[in-house]
């Protein structure tokens, strides 16, 4: 991995990470890329991968409005940083023209 | 401190007080854990209310472990309590439900102590990641106590509290357990409702119990285990009583043990190897029938826990955005950049590597070669494990393959590998402590069972704990 595309992962994962920092996560991300090269070891080209041990089946359900208590409204609104009544606040995303 | 199962007993029969044991719980924790720091938070105040009302109590009708106390590691919500993961990120979160543990406990009548130290997110296998203070092993306060439920296992087994919930990804039950002299049980994926606690890996998560005794990580599962469909991967089983039969004959006779021929491809502190070599005679010696078997892909196993795990993570800690709940950041001009500095300013270098590892192994140039792969060789390993099983009933390791270490110092990546094939393949296990090394500090064996084999590893796992000639009564001297 290069400093370029560190950044480029940072960016995509959403992550601000420190100027003093990139050389130590490009030394430790790059050792972990060994793995990667491990794992192409095997012949495992007729293996389905496992994405779960379960062989559980997806349920569908009715797509139903259940009420839910104002005291856990209230709650649930309480953990957010920045709220206005019933609404979480964030930042403008919409540019005015 | 006495066994849960035995207090339960003591307790509903009124022979003893609620309160007393809470109150010996408090005042071995505020003797040791200035030193131990296995404890986030303490409700002591509430937790002597909930014992006072336990003791007044006229109904005989008992829950199954009313009045006895227990610890929750941080990443498991209590409704009203505050939540952190041992991360500055969830610093000021309360939980605004009970996970579906929590509600199980709280029906049986179990008392909230505190919650206890971790790595943070569970990401580490020291305890030393955790934003808040590090945990000492109470054997020796110079060494890690293992992680990441190194703080449920250091209370445990400095005698703070009987018994304590872990959560359990790539052996975060079973190896700080094991590095702390007691039982530390992960059960089969599905068995144990994940709801309400803070996911890590998905596909891997389980949470489980810390324990003195195998009599106790039954007696706690039997309340915890059973069907919820508020976690979709919970099986639908029928309630167990896992302690039911538990002591009864013969268990080991004629029992098929697997030792993985793999164990000498790898470094092993020599005195681990010596007192595993005891315990496997000592299996023998009640006639259980010893056998090698031959698993190659267990080589694979650190490569693919850290490609699953790291993507697993980058998916999961998305959904810490700063605007639901959770720290954000003032320095913010944008959404974007709210999204950036939020995450940046508030997780662990350890959590931040993981998540920019696992974003780039889901990427869409990578995906195949990386995170596809993986899934692929995950396959194997599970193959592997499937026909192992056709010629043993169990499979038997050492817990870790090195000693604990210094603060500072790292463990060398194969040192739990034995553990993560467990979570790897769905698979229950258990480590149950084994001996006293030379320099004082305890050791543990690990029994991995078939998915779903959980109530025979428990009767495995009580057996050979009668033939270890470990002390489970002994506590370290602080």
């Amino acid at each position: 991995m290069l400093k370029e595309e560190l950044e480029t992962t940072a960016f995509l994962a959403r992550i601000d990470i420190k100027d003093e920092e990139k050389e130590k996560y490009l030394k430790d991300i790059n050792s972990m890329l060994d793995y990667i090269e491990i794992l192409q070891e095997p012949s495992v080209a007729t293996l389905k991968p496992t994405t779960h041990v379960t062989e559980l089946k997806n349920v569908w359900r009715q797509d139903i409005v259940k009420p839910c208590s104002r005291e856990t409204i209230e709650q649930m609104l309480n953990g957010a940083p920045e709220r206005e009544g019933t609404f979480y606040k964030i930042k403008k995303v919409i540019e005015a023209q | 401190m006495i066994r849960a199962k035995e207090l339960s007993i003591k307790i509903c029969s009124k022979e003893v007080k609620s309160v007393d044991v809470v109150k010996e719980c408090f005042s071995r924790i505020k003797e040791v854990d200035s030193k131990v720091k296995a404890f986030l938070k303490l409700n002591e105040e509430s937790a002597l209310r909930q014992a006072q009302r336990v003791d007044k109590k006229e109904n005989k009708k008992c829950g199954i472990l009313e009045g006895i106390p227990i610890a929750i590691k941080d990443n498991i919500m209590v409704k009203g309590e505050s939540m952190t993961s041992a991360s500055k990120y969830l610093e000021r979160y309360v939980s605004p439900y009970d996970a579906t543990v929590i509600e199980k406990l709280k029906e049986a009548g179990t008392i909230f102590i505190g919650r206890t130290n971790m790595d943070e997110f569970a990401m580490g296998g020291s305890t030393e990641t955790s934003a808040y203070k590090k945990t000492a092993n109470p054997w020796n306060i110079e060494y890690i106590p293992g992680g990441s439920s190194g703080g449920s296992a250091a209370a445990v087994s400095a005698g703070m509290i009987p018994f304590a919930l872990g959560s359990d990804t790539g052996g975060s039950i079973r190896q700080p357990a094991g590095f702390c002299g007691i039982v530390g049980y992960k059960p089969s994926y599905g068995l144990i409702s994940r709801y309400g606690a803070c996911a890590l890996a998905s596909s891997f998560d389980q949470i489980g119990t810390l324990t003195k005794n195998v009599m106790d990580a039954a007696l706690l599962t039997s309340v915890i285990a059973g069907k919820d469909y508020r976690d979709p991967v919970c099986q639908p089983n029928e309630w167990i009583d896992y302690t039911k039969g538990l002591n009864g004959p013969d268990v080991l006779k004629t029992l098929k043990i697997g030792i993985p021929k793999q164990l000498s491809d790898y470094k092993i502190d020599p005195e681990i190897t010596k007192y595993f070599n005891e315990a496997v005679n000592k299996l023998k010696a009640e006639n259980a029938q010893v056998v090698e078997i031959d698993i190659p892909a267990y080589k694979y196993v650190p490569a693919l826990y850290k490609v699953i795990m790291c993507a697993e993570v980058s998916a999961n800690i998305a959904t810490f955005d700063g605007i639901r709940y959770g720290y954000r950041s003032p320095n913010s001009v944008s959404l974007n950049d709210q999204y950036a500095k939020s995450r940046g300013e508030s997780l662990g270098y350890e959590v931040k590597k993981r998540i920019l590892f696992g974003t780039y192994v889901l990427g869409a140039k990578n995906y195949h070669r990386c995170y596809h792969q993986a899934q692929k060789v995950r396959t194997l390993l599970i193959n592997q494990i499937e026909q192992a099983y056709k010629q043993c009933d169990f499979i038997f390791t050492p817990a870790t393959l090195q000693m604990p270490v210094k603060f500072g110092e790292t463990l060398p990546e194969e040192c739990d590998i034995f553990l993560i094939a467990a979570n790897l393949a769905g698979l229950a296990g258990i480590t149950v402590p084994c001996s006293f090394t030379s320099n004082g500090m305890p050791m543990g064996v690990h029994f991995m069972g078939t998915r779903f084999s959980d109530a025979k590893l428990f009767k495995v796992a009580n057996a050979f704990e009668k033939v270890a000639s470990f002390d489970v009564d002994r506590y370290p001297t602080l």
